[in-house]
């Protein structure tokens, strides 16, 4: 196989792993915080996409500008959620397991709501608009602008959100939370905050990886489901609550199905990919990084 | 002990009006009660591994997927009451098969995992048929009529409560509920939970999958896509949750509510009902975390009357 | 314990509801003054994004029939206004099948019109026969239509494999094309067009250069494309469904695969396409067998209103394919006079109907007077390249190059 097709495989899975990560390390910060799975993640993808897109096609802004607004907006949904929601159900909640069979029904409703009102609104048609589409090489390979730039945005905000919760005070008291619910809380450890935070950031990845998705990607209604899915295979891979763990998850899940497609039957690519996925948590039940946040 | 009398003999009234549904109702309601007995099979089922073990299973729509092509593939070739047995039968041999590795698993990490199987057996199957058909689809002739299709649920899906009723009722679900409680303790009590999750997911599997090779006969067309749907587990988890999940009432009440009220807002407001449903999912969630039954049957016990 | 008082209510909501829901009776008017049209309509779920199409087209053909007081039924001696009786299905076949039981024994419609997409239809084909009610399909297309052994049921469209992919293959050999790249979705129906092209493909001598497949729901074909493109071919033919048609235009730009001919099975039809697309969309062929320039009475008409109305284009397949579907039971109904269903199955199975599309007539379950055709982007607009009786541009070849 020559180099450029090597190198050119090798891009393609990073990019969308790169997406994928940014997906994950959304979905796992919540779930690393509050014990909450969030099945709602993909229709948060799909309502940053439809801003993003009603933004570009109505009023002409730019999507490096909605970026901005649409993870904030997606923040403001999840304080709103979190707030009125959640925090009342988890000061309630009796034990970890009945708040996390709880949350699962919530976000269910969540993704019902979200996806129909959407199609309520803006009816089932698919939809989409091309941006940035000019061409760059790199070693030869042909990217599109508007990818590389997906990807760059989702490496820098994996990589931002890592390092909040590596460096700074708040992010080691995310992680205190995560390790220990009730020793962070003896040392004195805001909990309904970092909930909230977390909660917020979360969702504000979600809108924000609609809006890249939205550039390349068709938008409808119901496009949000099979985000969801690979957002969950991706954080059990990398280990739940380990962000670090999703963000590796999310290349090695990118990389694995692009180079997966070119040296088998890309009609196999599923298969190969599930049945990889079902091993793996057969023989490390607690995903490749295991639990906890490095 | 006369209580229980008239318990029994009100169930057994409703069983005989179940029975002669399709002697004096129309069409469609012969077909809305079919989509309810089908949907109390799948939710009663559920709960005997998931509710009772609290391993939360998204694998339902595997099973249900398996049992339709397995009737798919052997539609006339043999008896209608024996493929769907034997739909039944595979599944619960695949549950088998896999149920020991499967099921060390736990939590979270079990509900995706078992996202997973149902997926990979969506595309196993893509897979297959293409390998064998070229397509991927098949369509059933002279599949039975509505009421021979609405007899059958009615007994997969009697049989799956009475099960799920015996099997709480019973060691064996003493011995399930204790893996829920604390499943490392349970097991240095010696309770041997492998062998108990294991039975409890074959015997889950085992009605999914007739279910599966009934409603295959009632579409009459299938595909990967729609038999291997994950909605159909979604949905039986909503419905268990719903009513409370630990008992067999629960499970009952949470398939009727559900389907009922869906039912009657769906033809109401076609655009509206889905956004409806999911406020009422939300709304019991926050204020009913144990289920519909669970605040009634508190006030039943504490202020007998 | 307000708790408990809140428990209590929702029970007593949800009961309410239950019982609304079992008093709950269809309207039945006396005096016969309106007259009932149900279907099942993929509203919400997977298939709600391509029925969008097809909801459309029915409610304009209500508001036209409307306009004009209703359809003329002679039994009633007057004009009977359209009213709709129409349920979600939820994208799901249990669900469809349910509705046309409820339309048929519960609601007591008049007359049906098809719910969307393939697969639903297989599900709801043997209610037609079951209960001898007629319905026209409309969005639905596979050569196992045919195994369908209904004297009730009958398909429009022209899109079946077999006949669409020859009519693919003959404009190919008439654009002397030899080197060929298939790439194919596995999905239902782009594998059933395979299956059929392939031995057209080897009967006219075609070279292959590369055939591969792709998953549902692939999110990134860079690397087939790039394979594609070092085979240097000059078609490719991409059997694919919408999502993957926007995935390919996109990577083929994106790594500069720019065959003569770009055919591109199901997706370039969709509304959102063009202006999606742009310029890109120069050149790039799909199946289809309408365009508002053929000659065809009420085609340029159907489309202005659909405009006027919604504001978008219409679907080229799902919205005009519905659209000819009412205007066949509308024929029906005023030829027959009545609502037997006997009489309308006879007329419907037997008789020419005069569409927007042209004149259809069914022999057995299939339509066979519409020809299978190749529509083609040129400066913004379908037009119709194949064959040469319908169309209404030439075949642009070779396909120009990826703007930019």
């Amino acid at each position: 196989m020559e180099l450029t097709r090597i190198l050119q495989i090798l891009s393609a899975g990073l990019i969308i792993g790169g997406i994928y990560a940014l997906i994950a390390v959304g979905l796992n910060l919540i779930y690393g915080t509050m014990r909450l799975l969030n099945i709602a993640h993909g229709e948060l993808i799909m309502l940053g996409a439809y801003v993003t897109y009603w933004l570009y096609t109505l009023y002409g802004v730019s999507p490096l500008i909605s970026m901005i607004l649409v993870s904030a907006f997606s923040a403001l949904i999840g304080l709103i959620v979190c707030w009125s929601i959640f925090l009342p159900i988890i000061k309630t909640s009796k034990s970890a397991a009945v708040l996390e069979s709880n949350s699962l029904l919530i976000f269910f409703g969540l993704s019902v709501i979200f996806s129909n009102l959407a199609s309520l609104l803006w009816t089932a048609d698919i939809r989409g608009y091309s941006y940035m589409t000019k061409v760059f090489y790199i070693l030869g390979v042909p990217l599109m602008h508007n990818r590389l730039l997906a990807f760059l945005v989702a490496v820098v905000v994996c990589i931002l959100s890592y390092l909040l919760l590596q460096k700074t005070m708040l992010g080691k008291a995310i992680r205190a939370l995560i390790q220990d619910r009730e020793a962070s809380q003896l040392v004195g450890i805001n909990a309904r905050f970092i909930y909230i935070f977390s909660f917020c950031l979360g969702f504000a990845m979600a809108g924000l990886a609609g809006c890249l998705l939205s550039m390349f990607y068709e938008i409808t209604p119901f496009m949000g489901l099979p985000y969801t899915i690979v957002a969950f295979i991706v954080i059990v891979l990398g280990g739940l609550g380990n962000i670090f763990g999703s963000l590796m998850g999310g290349f090695l899940l990118g990389l694995l199905e692009t180079i997966g497609v070119s040296l088998t039957s890309p009609g196999l690519r599923p298969i190969l990919s599930y049945s990889i996925f079902i091993l793996i948590i057969l023989v490390r039940p607690k995903g490749i990084f295991g639990r906890g946040v490095y | 002990m006369a209580k229980r009398a008239a318990l029994y003999g009100f169930l057994a009234l409703i069983l005989a009006l179940l029975c002669l549904v399709p002697a004096f109702a129309s069409d469609y309601v012969v077909s809305l009660f079919l989509d309810l007995l089908m949907w109390i099979a799948l939710t009663e089922s559920w709960i005997i591994l998931s509710g009772y073990t609290g391993y939360i299973s998204l694998g339902h729509s595997a099973f249900f997927g398996l049992g339709a092509y397995f009737m798919a593939m052997t539609w006339t070739h043999i008896p209608y009451a024996l493929g769907v047995l034997s739909g039944g039968l595979v599944c619960l041999a695949f549950a088998f098969a896999i149920g020991f590795p499967f099921l060390r698993v736990r939590g979270p990490y079990f509900v995706i995992l078992t996202l997973g199987l149902s997926e990979f057996t969506k595309y196993l199957f893509i897979n297959l048929e293409i390998k064998l058909g070229g397509t991927v689809g098949r369509i059933l002739m002279m599949t039975p009529g509505l009421e021979t299709l609405y007899y059958s649920v009615l007994i997969v899906g009697t049989g799956a409560t009475i099960t799920a009723y015996f099997v709480k009722n019973s060691r064996f679900g003493i011995g399930l509920f204790s893996i829920k409680e604390e499943e490392d303790a349970a097991n240095s009590l010696g309770i041997n939970t492998s062998i108990y999750k294991w039975l409890a997911f074959g015997i889950s599997a085992f009605f999914p999958g007739m279910v599966g090779a009934i409603l295959a006969l009632r579409r009459s067309y299938i595909d990967p896509y729609t038999v291997f749907s994950p909605a159909v587990s979604f949905q039986v988890i909503v419905m268990a949750f719903l009513g409370g999940f630990e008992d067999v009432e629960g499970a009952l009440l949470g398939a009727v509510v559900l389907t009922l009220v869906s039912e009657a807002l769906w033809a109401q407001y076609p655009y509206y009902y889905m956004i409806i449903l999911g406020a009422i999912v939300i709304f019991i969630v926050k204020f009913m975390p144990l289920g519909v039954l669970h605040p009634i049957k508190q006030r039943l016990l504490k202020e007998p009357q | 314990m307000e708790k408990r008082k809140m428990s209590v209510l929702v029970v007593v909501i949800l009961g309410v509801l239950t019982l609304g829901f079992f008093s709950m009776s269809a309207p039945q008017a006396l005096a016969k003054d309106v007259m009932p049209v149900g279907f099942s309509m993929s509203l919400t779920g997977k298939y709600a994004p391509g029925a969008a199409g097809q909801m459309q087209a029915y409610q304009l053909w209500l508001d036209v029939v409307n306009q004009n007081g209703g359809i003329y039924v002679k039994k009633y001696g007057k004009k009977l206004p359209v009213k709709f009786v129409y349920y979600d299905d939820k994208s799901s076949a249990d669900t469809a099948v349910r509705v046309y039981e409820k339309l048929i024994t519960k609601d007591k419609v008049d007359v049906l019109l098809s719910p969307y997409g393939t697969s639903i239809h297989f599900a709801v084909a043997p209610l037609a026969e079951r209960y001898k009610v007629p319905i026209v399909g409309s969005t639905a297309a596979s050569v196992k239509l045919r195994d369908i052994k209904s004297r009730y049921f009958w398909f429009i469209t022209s899109c079946v494999p077999d006949r669409q992919m020859k009519a693919l293959v003959d404009l190919l050999k008439y654009l002397n094309i030899k080197n060929i790249a298939i790439i194919y979705a596995q999905e239902l129906f782009p594998r059933e067009n395979l299956q059929f092209l392939d031995p057209y493909v080897k009967k006219a001598g075609f070279n292959v250069v590369l055939k591969k497949d792709y998953p549902m729901g692939a999110k990134d074909l860079t690397t087939l494309l790039s394979e594609v493109k070092g085979k240097k071919p000059h078609a490719v033919i991409a059997l694919c469904y919408p999502a993957g048609a926007f995935t390919i235009t996109t990577q083929a730009q994106e790594v500069g695969l720019n065959p003569d001919f770009l055919f591109e099975l199901v997706g370039p039809a969709v509304v959102v396409f063009g202006p999606k697309f742009g310029a890109a969309t120069e050149g790039i062929a799909t199946m289809g067998h309408w365009s508002p320039k053929g000659k065809w009475p009420g085609a340029k008409e159907f489309y202005d209103r659909y405009v006027a109305k919604f504001k978008r284009k219409p679907d080229y397949l799902n919205s005009v394919l519905s659209y000819t579907e009412c205007q066949i039971v509308q024929q029906a109904i005023e030829a027959v006079g009545s609502f037997d269903r006997e009489k309308l199955r006879n007329y419907i199975a037997n008789h020419e109907f005069e569409t927007i599309n042209g004149p259809i007539k069914f022999a057995g379950l299939e339509n066979t007077k519409t020809p299978s055709m190749i529509l083609q982007w040129q400066k913004g607009e379908l037009e119709i390249i194949w064959p040469k009786e319908t169309a209404t541009a030439k075949p642009l070849y070779p396909k120009p190059p990826w703007p930019k």
